[in-house]
């Protein structure tokens, strides 16, 4: 007992550290998070000057705390869901979303082909690229001071829709892991939509139900309650073979109508990022920089086309919003960085049972996050010498 | 003034006060409560950020640009109502030349300009006072008229002996 929980002290210390580092630096703490993970983890560095540095395992408690860590990432991207925001702007969300998703999909597609991994892998590395990071970009934007600025409407509108991609994508790809088979896979793809489908129409048409059942006023009884029932769905849902993450991102669309949301907002968005960073940091311990470095060209590739589909799939977005030439090419460098839904995406490649599934895609999403997310945020900070000849 | 309220995803409500011109103040509410306040100098400048506050200090704050502890008071716009004429107290001395007189007699009206509206004395209000109202010392008369008429009713009123407008107030 007193080695888990000298482990899990060194872990969060270890994140504190990274954290206040990436702070200092202007930079995201994702990345920090990760390299706080390979630092204490089982792989190189393993010691500094004779001290060993193998300091944490991935055991079950790093393995449950990043779970929840999904979990309530998810539950949140579903509490920002805004039904009535999406009607109201049907038209261009769905035109930035289609351009966003078919320019940066065709890209981790060709990226998947050229590197010999096949349609599953394809399938794999589309949901690493495409998708934004919207913890990163939310955060760049605010400390860059753009929020006030029009082409934020563009950056933010095209994550709402990337969101919903993300639910569909996972839940489909959750399914694909699992059934083996294709038909097994076309199976358990047609049941966990049965299953969401039931959960968003209960979400949808409970909220009443869901504002008074959790009309409580201590405050630490409503966190429990919230968090309860995110997680007890969530693994329903993987019981019977249905995504945690997308189960969770229904649960919080229930709330997201309520006059919860402020309250969850407050009282379990710490708890959410606590989780969040253990989930970046286990993705740490399982990296192994050698294996990253054996990838690096697909890593370097990769970031470069996808750099590239974002500029041109941000910029287009930009136009088709009304946007001129300058605002337009903020949209696309605001969009840059790749954090979270790539990693869970990793966690899903890792779990598969093709072999050039799990050893090459994991550490390359872990290669690419590394570089994309740190690329997004020097990206938007130094905007002003990447655009200053469109001005 | 039209304030335009937008939801901003992911991160709160962002508002925009016109600020005269072009300019407008925006500020966005985060989630957490934060609020940030930005000024965009026209539709296509860069919105440039001013400061933040923390839910509790924008509370302050807004309580005192909306001046709910104090109002600065112009007095020479707050005479506006009555057009050109004011509305004055003076307040009829013991050594008046004008006690014991009526209103009519002291020739107010004739020579001054000024209307007397009401006499205030002690307790009670004499609403529009006739011709053959008696003043006596220590009557307050509400009086309306042009500046120019106020200060000769206060002269008039006042002691013989130089005249101080003392008791007289403007409201």
């Amino acid at each position: 007992m007193a080695g888990v929980l000298f482990e899990t002290g060194v872990a969060f210390l270890a994140l504190a550290l990274a954290g206040a580092l990436a702070h200092r630096l202007g930079q995201s703490v994702i990345p920090a998070y990760i390299l706080a993970g390979v630092a204490v983890g089982p792989y190189v560095p393993t010691e500094v000057a004779g001290v060993s540095l193998a300091l944490v395992t991935h055991g079950e408690f790093v393995t449950t705390a990043a779970e929840l860590g999904i979990v309530l990432l998810l539950f949140f991207l579903g509490l920002e869901f805004d039904i009535g925001y999406l009607l109201s702007k049907g038209r261009e969300l769905a035109l930035l979303g289609g351009v966003d998703f078919l320019v940066n999909g065709a890209v981790g597609v060709a990226l998947a082909y050229a590197f010999g991994l096949g349609p599953l892998g394809a399938v794999f590395v589309v949901g690493i690229v495409f998708v934004s990071s919207s913890a990163i970009v939310t955060k760049s934007l605010t400390d860059a001071g753009w929020l006030a600025n029009p082409e934020s409407r563009t950056i933010l509108g095209t994550l709402v829709v990337e969101d919903i991609i993300v639910a569909v994508y996972l839940a489909v790809l959750a399914a694909i892991v699992g059934g083996g088979t294709l038909r097994g896979a076309a199976l358990s793809v047609a049941g966990s939509f049965c299953f969401l489908a039931v959960l968003a129409l209960v979400a949808y048409y409970g909220s009443d139900h869901v504002e008074r059942a959790f009309d409580v006023g201590p405050d630490e009884l409503f966190v429990l309650r919230v968090v309860g029932v995110a997680v007890a769905v969530g693994a329903l849902a993987l019981s019977v073979g249905v995504s945690e993450a997308v189960a969770a991102f229904f649960v919080g669309t229930a709330f997201s109508t309520t006059e919860l949301v402020e309250r969850i907002e407050h009282l379990v968005m710490p708890l959410r990022d606590v989780f969040a960073a253990v989930f970046f940091f286990a993705i740490g311990l399982d990296t192994d920089l050698r294996v990253v470095a054996g990838v690096a060209l697909l890593v370097a590739v990769g970031a470069l086309a996808t750099t590239a589909s974002k500029l041109a799939s941000g910029y287009a977005g930009g136009r088709l919003t009304g946007l001129d030439a300058r605002r337009s090419a903020r949209v696309g460098i605001g969009l840059l960085a790749r954090g979270e839904f790539s990693l869970i995406v990793a966690t899903l490649a890792a779990a598969s049972v093709v072999p050039a599934i799990n050893e090459v895609v994991p550490p390359f999403a872990v290669g690419y996050v590394l570089v994309m997310s740190i690329l997004g945020t020097l990206a938007i900070a130094h905007e002003g010498v990447l655009t200053s000849r469109l001005a | 003034m039209v304030i335009h309220e937008v939801d901003v995803p992911g991160v709160g409500k962002q508002y925009e006060v016109p600020a005269g011109g072009e300019t407008r103040f925006v500020v966005i509410v985060h989630h957490d409560g934060r609020r940030e306040v930005y000024r965009r100098e026209g539709p296509d400048a860069d919105a440039e950020k001013l400061f933040d506050l923390d839910a509790a200090a924008a509370r302050e704050a807004a309580s005192v640009l909306q001046a709910a502890d104090f109002q600065p008071l112009d007095l020479d716009d707050v005479d506006v109502p009555l057009g050109d004429a004011i509305m004055e107290w003076v307040e009829v001395p013991a050594d008046s030349p004008v006690a014991g007189e009526t209103l009519s007699d002291a020739g107010i009206r004739a020579e001054t300009g000024a209307t007397v509206a009401a006499v205030q004395r002690g307790a009670e209000t004499l609403a529009n006072p006739g011709a053959d109202t008696v003043l006596e010392p220590g009557d307050i008369l509400v009086a309306i008229g042009s500046r120019d008429e106020q200060k000769a009713l206060q002269s008039l009123v006042a002691a013989g002996e130089g005249g101080s407008d003392d008791g007289s107030e403007t409201a």
